[in-house]
This record gives structure tokens, sequence and C-alpha cells, in this order.
């Protein structure tokens, strides 16, 4: 690669950067791991680098290459690991302590979702992408994207029912 | 009141600890990549080099009957694609269009087993192979530096005459294929082994794995992950009842095959619990920088070819219009090029329909070289795909630059002892021509110049 696309590609790595292991980390749930699976996302786009500054959509492609490294790893995980349920019952008298347990909460039941089902509730509501969007990113169909978000949103309303925690609302912004 | 899905994730995501991304390392890791990528020296090369020699001497025991007069008849039909023949290319210049970096002499293999190059390193140094010989029944690898001539002797390999195959030579480790106990009665499939060197430790390590089965050739490909990528067989294509039948020449006429079928499993170059079902039936694999290319079958008809972004796992395929009978004898590829080597029948006069047909990623036909014994790869790693012809008219060394499109004719005579071989480097090659009335070769190891 070249000085200046190297240059290029350094500017858009640090920009991109935080944004991603926030994703990274919704779509797996540890910090670190996160850090990891975005620095080996950003490889894949440096040896891409010079075909996406032909053909733009770099933050798109950064976006995929990170969903993709946390599903190959969730899908290498799970023959060796178990989630362990998630104890989400747990009173609390603060309302500073609720907010955190609403956090947890989450957390716990979006680390209770098969990894693509996970990608396209993270992908929806926290990138804000609409459904093609999120077909694109993933490498899937519209339908696809449809029904693992439907089942996904499902599994979370029913966890932070049965946690007695406030209903989960989902809005709706972009393209269903 | 209730919970707010994307509200509950941004101030979940919010609180990130400190210690974001390196952006230098993640630049030093790509830099390393691209590198390894390029270094990479692999077993779709030496399969074909097996397949072509294969297909020169196939089956001439069987009882076949001779081709029918029609097909002798006809002269090769012109591909589907701009085409370019033997002729079209241009005497190559020392200083100009080449340099060359070093070059090894023997005088008499007819003898013995020699002194051979076996490849280059990231940093430039060229593996240098002595052996095994009658009185030294093991090799001995060396690494060379081309612009002293000064040899670096690793510690001894202890593998007795076990053919080895480079599959990554970098700055960190060398890392050699090599051929296990026989893992079938017939003796056919063998245990994948690779032997690891340590540049830094200066140590042999010996790496197999007892969950994959056993494979044809004991090569493979380094993926840009840092994996081996080695194929068991899945399917044999189907010989005609009564064999290949057999052309004017001499040779079994296998124009047309069916094409064979493999399995593909990837394996830790460390771990040796580390082995994965790719969950793929492939024909031949190759890797870019960062996509991985296979086609559905090989040795017979290659089927589409399909291109995974091997960053986003999308994947794409094409029909990539070979002739009606064409064999895919190897599959290589390179940036935004794919390299199909292929035989597709003998004609009159046992004039060889012999092709090397380049396509882009996204299955433009970009040239096919087209002519009578033009037998062509892309070695893995490498820009230039390497054209041997053996005697005539256009015997010789030629190379294709994918890069440049230049097509050049290194020399005009071949040894017969298949030296050439890949180099693991993407502007550098290797050739041989032929000593003391044949009883030897010098191996030449050159660069194009841009």
């Amino acid at each position: 690669m070249n000085p200046d696309a190297e240059q290029a590609f350094t500017e858009f790595a640090v920009a991109a950067r935080t944004r991603l292991r926030r994703t990274a980390y919704l779509m797996c749930g540890d910090w670190d791991r996160a850090r990891d699976h975005v620095q080996e996302a950003l490889v894949r786009v440096y040896v891409r680098w010079p075909k996406l500054q032909k053909q733009g959509g770099e933050l798109a492609y950064a976006r995929r290459a990170v969903a993709s490294v946390v599903i190959d790893e969730a899908r290498r995980r799970s023959s060796r690991e178990f989630p362990a349920d998630p104890d989400l019952a747990q009173p609390t008298t603060e309302d500073v302590a609720a907010a955190v347990t609403d956090r947890a909460a989450l957390m716990a039941a979006l680390a209770g979702l098969p990894p693509r089902q996970r990608a396209c509730v993270v992908l929806r509501f926290f990138e804000e992408l609409d459904v093609r969007e999120t077909a694109a990113a993933l490498g899937c169909s519209e339908g696809t994207v449809k029904s693992q978000t439907s089942r996904a949103l499902a599994s979370l309303r029913s966890v932070f029912e049965s946690a007695s925690r406030d209903e989960l609302v989902v809005n709706v912004m972009r393209g269903q | 009141m209730g919970n707010d899905l994307a509200e509950l994730m941004r101030s979940s995501a919010d609180d990130a600890p400190p210690g974001d991304v390196d952006v230098a390392s993640v630049v030093a890791t790509g830099r390393r990549r691209v590198r390894r990528r390029r270094g990479l020296v692999g077993a779709t090369a030496l399969a074909t080099a097996a397949v072509v020699t294969g297909a020169a001497t196939l089956a001439l025991t069987s009882a076949g009957s001779n081709v029918d007069d029609d097909r002798l008849a006809a002269s090769p039909p012109r591909p589907d694609a701009p085409t370019i023949r033997l002729s079209d290319a241009e005497p190559a210049v020392e200083g100009r269009d080449y340099e060359e970096l070093t070059s090894y002499t023997n005088e008499d293999l007819e003898a013995d087993n020699g002194q051979y190059l076996d490849g280059v390193t990231d940093d430039g140094l060229v593996l240098f192979r002595d052996g095994p010989r009658a009185d030294q029944r093991y090799p001995r690898f060396a690494l060379l530096d081309p612009a002293t001539g000064d040899k670096d002797w690793l510690p001894r390999l202890d593998i007795d005459q076990t053919q080895t195959w480079p599959v990554e030579l970098s700055t960190d480790r060398l890392v050699l294929a090599g051929m296990g106990a026989p893992t079938s009665e017939d003796g056919l499939h063998v245990a994948q082994l690779a032997y690891v060197f340590d540049r830094d430790a200066r140590t042999w390590r010996t790496m197999s794995w007892p969950d994959l089965p056993g494979v044809e050739l004991p090569a493979g490909d380094v993926g840009p992950d840092g994996r081996l990528y080695v194929t068991t067989p899945d399917t044999q294509g189907a010989i005609p009842e009564g064999g290949w039948p057999v052309g004017t020449d001499g040779e079994a006429e296998d124009a047309d095959a069916e094409g064979d079928t493999f399995r593909l499993w990837s394996v830790s170059l460390t771990d040796a619990d580390d082995v994965r079902d790719e969950g793929l039936v492939v024909g031949d694999v190759a890797f870019t920088d960062d996509a991985m290319v296979w086609t559905d079958s090989s040795n017979g008809d290659a089927g589409m070819v399909h291109v995974r972004d091997l960053a986003t796992g999308e994947e794409t395929a094409f029909d990539p219009r070979t002739g009606e009978r064409c064999n895919l004898l190897g599959l290589g590829a390179s940036g935004d090029r794919i390299v199909l080597s292929q035989y597709c029948g003998t004609y009159a006069d046992g004039v060889r329909d012999d092709r090397v047909q380049i396509l882009s990623t996204d299955g433009e036909q970009v040239v096919t070289i087209q002519d009578s014994g033009a037998e062509g790869w892309l070695p893995a790693g490498s820009e230039v795909v390497n054209l041997t012809v053996y005697g005539g008219e256009h015997g010789g060394t030629y190379a294709y630059d994918l890069a440049g499109g230049r097509f050049l004719r290194l020399s005009e005579d071949v040894s017969s002892y298949g030296l050439g071989g890949p180099t693991g480097q993407p502007r550098e090659l290797m050739w041989h021509t032929p000593e003391n009335r044949g009883r030897g070769a010098t191996q030449h190891l050159g660069r194009l110049l841009d």
C-alpha cells in the first residue's frame, strides 16, 4: 500500500474504531473481545483498502467485517462454552442501580440470542441500519433479517418480562 | 414507562473501558498479512505440476480405442475470450525485463540427487535444499543470501528421505508440508504433516493432526488467517467403460473428463487439536490477500468459479466459460485475477489444445494463452504466470505478468528435471535450463522488472 493510502486508512481507522468497538461489544458482550474483534476486522479492511478506496463504502465494509468476525468467533466458542443463565431478578431500591440493572438485563438477554439474531438487533437498533442495509451487512436476505429480528425481539421482551423489568419498548424508526 | 431498546443499547455501550484498538498495530499486522499472502508457496501449484505430468502419461495401459477421425481432423477451437499464442511473446532482455538474482547448477542429476532452490523468504533469502542423496539420506536446508552467496545452514530436520513442499516462508517461520504414514490400505491416502521452523528460536517442530482424514497430496495452502488449508478426496469422475481412448500421439485422451471433488479442511499450524471441516466441497482452491477462490471440481470440468470475500463472507459465483472439452488442471489467484490451467484435447498431427485462461474475479475474460504444449500455472503468492514448453519451435520458459500484461519468453530450452517451482514472491520466478548434454540443469531465480 502506498503511503498516501496507508495514511488515509489510518485516519479512517482512528475515526471508526470507537464506534466499531461499541457495536462489537453489543454483539459479543465483552469489551476486551470486542477490541480484539475490531482489531481483526480493521486488519481485513487494511488488506482490502486499495479496492475500497476505489469503490467507496469503507465504513459499511468495516461494519460487515466486524459482524463477520464476531459471528465466526461465536460459532467457534459455541462448541465449547455455554452461557450462564442470566440472574435478572435481583431487586434493587435505588434508581441508579435500577438503570444499571436494566443495562445488565439487556446484555444478559442479548447473550442468550444466537449470534446472527443478536447481530440483527444491534445493527437495526444501535447502528440504525434499515432492513436492506442490515441484510447487506450480514450477507443474507432481507427476509432473513426480518425473521431473525422478529425472533430476537420476542426473546428479548420475554427475558425482560420474566425478570420483572419494565417492558422493553422498540421504536422502529427505519424501513421495517 | 418502559425500556427503550435503542436507548438501552446506547447507554450500555457508552461506558467503554480504556484501551481502544491500537491502529499502529492494525497497520503492522495488515502489512504482515499482505506480505504473508505474497510469500505463500502453495499446494495448488504443486498439484498443478503433478496433474500436468499425469495428463501427459495417463493410462497408457488402458485398452481404449482410438479417438474418432472427426475429432482428429479438427483443429483446436478458439476460446471464447481474447486469445494470445506463444509466438506473441517477446524475448525477455536481462536488465530491461528481468534481473537474475541467483542460479545454481547441478552437473549430473542422472547420477544422484543434487541441490535445489526451494523458494524465497519474505526477507529475500533463498531456501536452499541439499539432497537427500545416496551418501546423505536426509535433506539439509540452508537460507542462502543471493547477494553474497552465504549459506546459513539450519539445524538438521530428521525426516529421512521424506519429500517436502514449502507452504510458508516468512520472516518468522518456515513451514514445509510433508507426507506422513498411509491412512488407507491402498496407500493412496496419507497423513498430512508440517515441519515448522521457528527462525528466532532456530528449532524445528513437526505438526500432525489426528482428527484430519488422509489426503492425496500432502501439501496445502496457508490462508490469510495463517491456517493450512488442505483437501481430502470426496468424489472421483467416472472413467469411460473400456478406458480412455488413445490419441495418435499414444497418449490417453481424457479431455472432457468428469471432474473430481474434494472436501476442504483447515488446520492450525500451532495446535494439533485445531482441525476444522470447512463444510465445503471444492475442486481446486486458491487464495488472494482477501478472497478464497474455488471451483466446483477439478481434473475435469471445472464447473462454476466461486469467490468468497474473506472479510465479510460474501460469495459470488460465475461460469468461467472454459472450452467444452477443457479439463481443469490447476487454479491460481492473485489480486483480482484468477488463472485456470487447462488441457482441452489433442487434435490432428498431435496438436494439443493447452490453455491458460485468465479471468477477473468478476468473471470477465481477460486473456487466454492457447497453444500446443503451453503448460502454464500461477504459483501461489505470485503475480506471474509461469509457462513451460518442452521442445519444438516454441520450447522454453515464458512469463505472463498479471500486473502489466507483458508476455515474455525467458529461455528457449528447458531441462528435463522440473526445477521451476514457486518462489513465494509476487514478482519472482524460477526456471531451468539443461546442462552437460542434458544430464544436469541450472536453476535460475529471477525477478521481473517493472
